[in-house]
């Protein structure tokens, strides 16, 4: 059965994908499609009978791989509780997003690619969830960011598309390089890459020291740390998360089920499956919770001052991936999955809920040109106010009722404070942090909302709306969309045009009408709002509770129900501060966008300094430029012009091919037709030999 | 007529039945004259294939004729089968190829070319089956003679007349050297036998033998166009009409390196050392002039000329090692390598435009792949097998003889000869490149697709043969040429 | 070393044959100053050489006729070389010598025979 579920996503992708044009575009989604729910319907099985308490792990062999000495990897697919959960995250959200972009890619030229990416994307998730050694992970781990690559730059002849795909690829390859040191040094301690020996052997390997480069290091934080890095690169974290923001230049479908619910998600997955390790390396684990609550800080300052909503959605992303980290950094490995859990649910909605706006605004991403859509596009409003529900963690504390934000994030903030209390360094830095983020998410979230949904229609002032507008008038739409394939995402809507256009202009829309979306989008959406509103009520106990969480995860996490235990004692006001700080973002959203909209333009003025820099993502992307791509090009430059043209091509290849060409030159030269000639050849030549065995005799 | 004359017969019956065969098809042709031709060759080939399986039987063990003139073992089987099986080819593959060339396009071929190639096969199975001066220097001679004629085949064409004559005069010259370093073996150790110039090189390895060795393999390395006594070779190639170009490009060599095998291993084994310097600098020499010098050519002909000096310098690599498993290379190398070139041949031997002449100029095969998209294929076949590209059946002999190098203590010699083999590897890929990818040039032969079934067939079966199935025939190969190499270290 | 001296008979023999061929040459030119009349002129001092001028452009045409003649010719002269020592050492080499030569006798009609049949010897 496992098999199936993972299996059945490679063989849809590659019969789309091989097939492409000769199957056609419906034959190719629905067998993506069609492979996905299979896999899905599969998973919640499996998922429900470890909720239930009556499944074991397995691993089911598949083959070996490579022998060589001490080093055997097999391709084997482990299934316990951590994999359960995250097959039934990965192909829920992946069959969803293959249902949604029916409609969301419906014009597009290339459909059967894009749908053989997502489900070999899906594979490669799923054999990184499966793995039962770390090499298989890394197979998975680098499928997964293939396929990221390759749907970031889904629209090729985009230069920015190109551009940012290309960033990922590099800036994963830095996290990439931590992983695959830490696999090999793993590999030198340990002398195996099976994760259950690993583990197993992780306790007794506390406290030993290895020697490098003549300093004494502890053995587990050097490895943990390398593990780390690679967790830090894929799941966007503080110092390699540039990468993410420009990753939304992909679809937006991409954009939900790569980099927000799943693929972001595999440095977290990694850091509960490797667990044991990192509990046998506090200094980590310090490192880990520092990482995590500053990334946590950082994204959601950036995200209150983004104006294009997949990328404000993109720094949530990034924020609530820190939560998860810091979680985990304090031990409290069940919140962050369960974090991971819910995340998905509600972050994949936001996505597609962004993507469903986006595509009724014709493609217009700037939520300053957005506004009054509640009543166009209501269904899409209620999902993505459900959604924000969620992520805000809307719910109230003593009643135990919520939605699913508000169980997983106040189990994260209140295990990072009973962690504190037992000792743990830097828990009650990360509550505060974590609590102060919370708040930024509230406002940002709403901020969201309330731009996009309440006050006015401000359409007029997009670019995409009045192209879309001219193009109505002018009855070519159909031409100039499709030849112009940067402009692919534009061809989703039709622009519906009733009476003359200037009917509208005085209200902010200029006469255009949006659309809600297509019922294959719509669905999705009441899905994913059904998980982000049930998902933590119905499961926390199983994820988080000290006695059902023990059973849960049997073993599968370093699950510490003395700690799970202690996050449940916490003090009542620890317990109170994400709801207050969740409703006071949303008042101060709602004063600053509802009630007094000349706010937000008073504050920009007074904290100048500080909203530019917050605007400019903290200067990252300038500091990388400047540290690392300026130095790196010049580096490139250097070894190309001077080490590679200059030295290696000249007296290698090319100096090669020259005196071959020379010695082909010359031999035609000698090759004269006179047999003069020729004998002279022969007569040298034998008195060469000659000459050569007399002096050797 | 006593007993040992009788059985010494028997030994060569193949030649016996050659030599008579070819005189009785001489006066065949004499009395009919060219009306017959197309009957000569076939009797020639039966002849052939008769011999052919008339070296089944050689006695296992191997055994002298004449008084130890001559010796039939698995070695010369080996080398026979070769031989009559490329000569046979030569000759089927003649007819079409001489009828164009006649007035009109439609005349006859003459009836002495499968004569002349009979005798030149009587000549090189005497060659392989050498164990004394004599024998060595008549089949030799023999053989020469024949391919002197056959080179200037076409005698109204200027290019052929004058490969026929720069061979002859060369040939003579590197005759010349071959004697004299027979005579100076002869002189200096007092018999022409082979067992008895080992002996005498164990007991005295003088100053006179070793001009001797250095002269008869200079006169042996002409045979087998190794470099530097190899000029002849592009010129005579590119002039010899294209059926003789695939005889000289496969039976002589065989013969030739056979017979080099044979005067390294038996006549002067006990100066392996000595002998060896000199092989490697012809392997060397051959490999890396073999893939340098072919890269400017234009013409097809003169092109595969190269490549033949290339793969004898492979094939030298074989017996430069000096071990039972570098000669059973080097013969496994030459199996192989007949099969690829006469592969190579057939398919050039397609190349007609539409008055029927053949083209040779590289140049405007251009856009072939187009017109004749099989051919062009089956070329791509032989081209890659000839690189030594796996998975076609031309790698497993370069490896065999660089793995016999390499345990033989040879490595830099291996090493060179894989560099030189990558260089080859241009120019064949660049023949593949010009007939598959390029565009066809304004002034393109208009191709004719006037297939000969015979000929598609022998093209097919050579095909099939250097493709991945050709190693089905490892097993087979590694025993014949096992065998053959154990019964000249035996 | 090998022994030279068993080349000794070959050295007389070698000595005997420069004697008579030079004999030969300067014999008749004696003769002839000595008895007949001594009267030159260009023509009769110039070399003579099988009907051709010794000292003119070596590329001059000539009938392959006179080629093909003198191979034949050359042919059968060796020929002739091997029956010498073959009739001497017939005693000990016996029915295998005489089968073998008359073979080979054999084997060089045939060769006339084709030269004959395809118009090798008519010399119009």
């Amino acid at each position: 059965m496992i098999k199936l579920i993972v299996f059945l996503p490679l063989l849809a992708a590659l019969v789309a994908g091989l097939g492409n044009r000769m199957i056609g575009n419906v034959v190719a989604k629905a067998i993506t499609t069609g492979a996905l729910l299979t896999s899905c319907a599969l998973s919640w099985p499996i998922f429900l009978a470890f909720v239930a308490g009556n499944a074991s792990p397995s691993v089911t062999p598949l083959f070996t791989w490579m022998q060589s000495g001490g080093l055997d990897i097999a391709w084997s697919l482990r299934v316990d509780t951590l994999t359960a959960v995250m097959l039934v995250v990965v192909t829920s959200v992946s069959s969803l997003v293959h249902i949604y972009s029916w409609g969301y890619m419906d014009e597009d030229p290339d459909q059967p690619r894009f749908f053989a990416y997502l489900s070999l994307f899906t594979f490669a998730m799923l054999m990184l969830v499966t793995a039962n050694n770390l090499v298989q992970m890394f197979f998975g781990w680098e499928g997964v960011g293939l396929a990221s690559y390759l749907l970031i730059g889904f629209w090729f002849k985009k230069p920015s598309a190109n551009a940012a795909a290309i960033k990922a690829f590099v800036v994963n390859r830095v996290g990439d390089l931590g992983f695959m040191l830490g696999i090999f040094g793993t590999f030198l301690v340990f002398g195996t890459v099976s994760i259950p020996d690993i583990l197993a052997a992780a306790p007794g390997m506390a406290g030993s020291a290895i020697t490098f480069l003549g300093m004494r290091l502890d053995t587990m934080t050097i490895l943990t740390l390398l593990l780390f890095v690679g967790a830090m690169g894929k799941s966007a974290q503080l110092g390699l998360h540039t990468w993410l923001p420009d990753a939304m230049e992909g679809p937006t479908p991409v954009s939900a089920l790569i980099h927000a619910a799943t693929m972001v998600t595999a440095g977290v997955f990694m850091v509960c499956r490797l667990s044991p390790m990192f509990e046998a390396a506090p200094v980590a684990q310090g490192f880990v919770i520092f990482i995590g609550a500053a990334t946590c800080l950082f994204a959601a300052t950036v995200a209150t001052t983004q104006t294009d909503i997949k990328r404000v959605i993109a720094y949530s992303t990034c924020s609530q991936l820190g939560y998860m980290f810091f979680a985990a950094g304090v031990g409290a490995y069940g919140a962050a999955m369960f974090h991971l859990f819910t995340h998905a649910f509600f972050k994949a909605l936001l996505f597609l809920g962004a993507g469903s706006v986006i595509h009724a605004m014709h493609h217009e991403q700037d939520m300053r040109y957005y506004g009054a859509l509640r009543k166009r596009i209501p269904l899409t409003f209620w999902a993505m106010v459900a959604g924000t529900l969620a992520i805000t963690g809307v719910g109230i504390p003593g009643l135990a009722v919520g939605f699913a934000g508000f169980w997983s994030k106040d189990a994260i903030l209140e295990s990072a404070w009973a962690a504190g209390s037992l000792g743990v360094e830097g828990g009650h830095l990360a509550f505060l942090v974590g609590a102060f983020a919370a708040l930024l998410t509230s406002f940002y979230s709403w901020r969201l909302i309330f731009l996009t949904f309440f006050g006015k229609a401000r359409w007029t002032q997009s670019e995409h709306i009045a192209h879309a507008l001219h193009d109505a008038h002018g009855d070519h739409h159909a031409d100039s969309d499709h030849d112009n394939p940067p402009s692919q995402e534009d061809a989703g809507h039709e622009p519906a045009q009733h009476g003359p256009a200037a009917a509208g202009l005085s209200d902010g829309t200029g006469g255009y009408h949006p659309h809600e979306s297509p019922w294959s989008m719509l669905v999705p959406l009441i899905v994913l709002s059904i998980g982000a509103v049930a998902a933590g009520q119905v499961f926390h106990h199983v994820f988080v509770d000290p006695e059902g969480g023990l059973a849960f995860w049997n073993g599968s996490i370093a699950f510490d129900a003395h700690l799970a235990h202690a996050s449940h004692e916490v003090p009542t006001w620890v317990m109170f501060t994400p709801f207050v700080v969740m409703l006071t973002g949303l008042w101060i959203a709602y004063n600053n966008y509802i009630r007094d909209p000349g706010a937000p333009a008073r504050f920009t003025a007074m904290f100048g300094p500080l909203y530019t820099f917050l605007l400019n993502k903290w200067y990252f992307d300038e500091l990388y430029n400047v540290i690392f791509v300026r130095p790196a090009f010049w580096f490139g430059r250097l070894f190309w012009q001077r080490g590679d043209v200059g030295i290696i091509d000249r007296f290698g290849p090319d100096g090669a091919a020259r005196a071959v060409q020379g010695g082909s030159v010359l031999t035609g030269r000698l090759q004269s037709g006179f047999l003069y000639t020729y004998a002279l050849v022969m007569l040298l030549g034998l008195a060469g030999l000659a000459t050569w065995a007399m002096v050797r005799f | 007529m006593n007993h040992d004359m009788s059985a010494s017969l028997l030994l060569v019956a193949p030649e016996l039945t050659l030599t008579l065969a070819g005189l009785a098809l001489l006066i065949w042709a004499a009395f009919f004259g060219d009306r017959h031709a197309t009957g000569i060759s076939i009797a020639a080939v039966a002849a052939l294939v008769g011999a052919g399986a008339l070296t089944s039987l050689a006695p296992a063990a191997g055994g002298n004729a004449f008084d130890g003139l001559a010796r039939v073992d698995a070695f010369s089987t080996f080398a026979h089968v070769l031989i009559y099986f490329a000569a046979a080819v030569a000759i089927i593959i003649a007819p079409r190829f001489f009828r164009a060339h006649t007035p009109g396009g439609h005349g006859l071929m003459r009836a002495e070319y499968p004569i002349l190639i009979v005798f030149a096969a009587v000549g090189m199975g005497m060659m392989v089956s050498a164990t004394d001066l004599m024998t060595l220097y008549v089949g030799l001679e023999m053989n020469s003679l024949a391919a002197y004629v056959l080179a200037s085949f076409i005698r109204t064409d200027t290019r052929s007349a004058e490969a026929g004559l720069k061979y002859f005069v060369l040939g003579a010259l590197a005759s010349g050297i071959l004697l004299y370093g027979m005579s100076l073996l002869y002189g200096f150790s007092g018999t022409t036998n082979f067992a008895g110039i080992a002996a005498a090189m164990g007991a005295d390895f003088s100053g006179g033998l070793v001009f001797g060795l250095v002269f008869v393999l200079a006169g042996l390395a002409f045979k087998i166009s190794a470099v530097p006594f190899h000029m002849w070779t592009p010129d005579v190639y590119e002039g010899a009409p294209t059926p003789v170009t695939a005889f000289f490009a496969s039976a002589p060599k065989v013969a030739a390196m056979a017979l080099t095998v044979r005067v390294c291993i038996e006549a002067f084994g006990p100066t392996t050392l000595d002998w060896q310097q000199i092989i490697i600098f012809l392997a060397l020499a051959s490999t890396i002039l073999g893939a340098v010098g072919a890269i400017g050519q234009r013409n097809i002909k003169r092109l595969l000329a190269y490549s033949s000096i290339n793969n004898v310098g492979f094939a030298l690599i074989g017996l430069a090692a000096g071990s039972e498993a570098g000669v059973a290379a080097t013969m496994s190398y030459m199996a192989v390598y007949v099969v690829m070139t006469l592969g190579s041949f057939l398919c050039i031997l397609q190349l007609r435009d539409a008055g029927g002449a053949y083209v040779e100029d590289i140049a405007r095969m251009a856009g072939l792949g187009k017109a004749r998209p099989w051919l062009v294929g089956a070329i791509a076949l032989f081209m890659f097998s000839l690189a030594g590209i796996p998975p076609l059946f031309g790698f497993w002999p370069k490896f065999l003889v660089f793995d016999a190098a390499v345990r033989a203590g040879l490595l830099p010699l291996a090493i060179i000869g894989a560099l030189s083999s990558v260089i080859s590897a241009f120019y064949y890929l660049k023949v593949i490149k010009t007939m598959a990818f390029d565009e066809a040039p304004a002034d393109a032969p208009q191709w004719t697709a006037e297939g000969n079934a015979v000929e598609t067939g022998l093209i097919g079966f050579t095909a099939t043969a250097i493709s991945p199935l050709g190693y089905l025939a490892i097993a087979p190969l590694a025993y014949l040429s096992g065998n053959a190499a154990l019964a000249l270290f035996r | 070393m090998t022994d030279l001296s068993q080349y000794l008979p070959i050295l007389i023999f070698l000595g005997i044959a420069v004697g008579l061929s030079a004999l030969f040459v300067f014999l008749p030119m004696g003769v002839s100053r000595l008895t007949g009349t001594h009267n030159p002129d260009a023509a009769k001092l110039s070399e003579y050489e099988c009907g051709f001028p010794a000292f003119e452009d070596s590329r001059s045409q000539f009938d392959v006729r006179f080629y093909l003649v003198a191979i034949l010719f050359i042919i059968f002269d060796l020929e002739a070389a091997f029956l010498f020592p073959w009739a001497v050492s017939l005693q000990d080499i016996g029915w295998a010598g005489w089968t073998t030569m008359m073979v080979f006798l054999a084997e060089l009609a045939l060769g006339l025979v084709y030269a004959w049949k395809k118009g090798a010897l008519d010399w119009e």
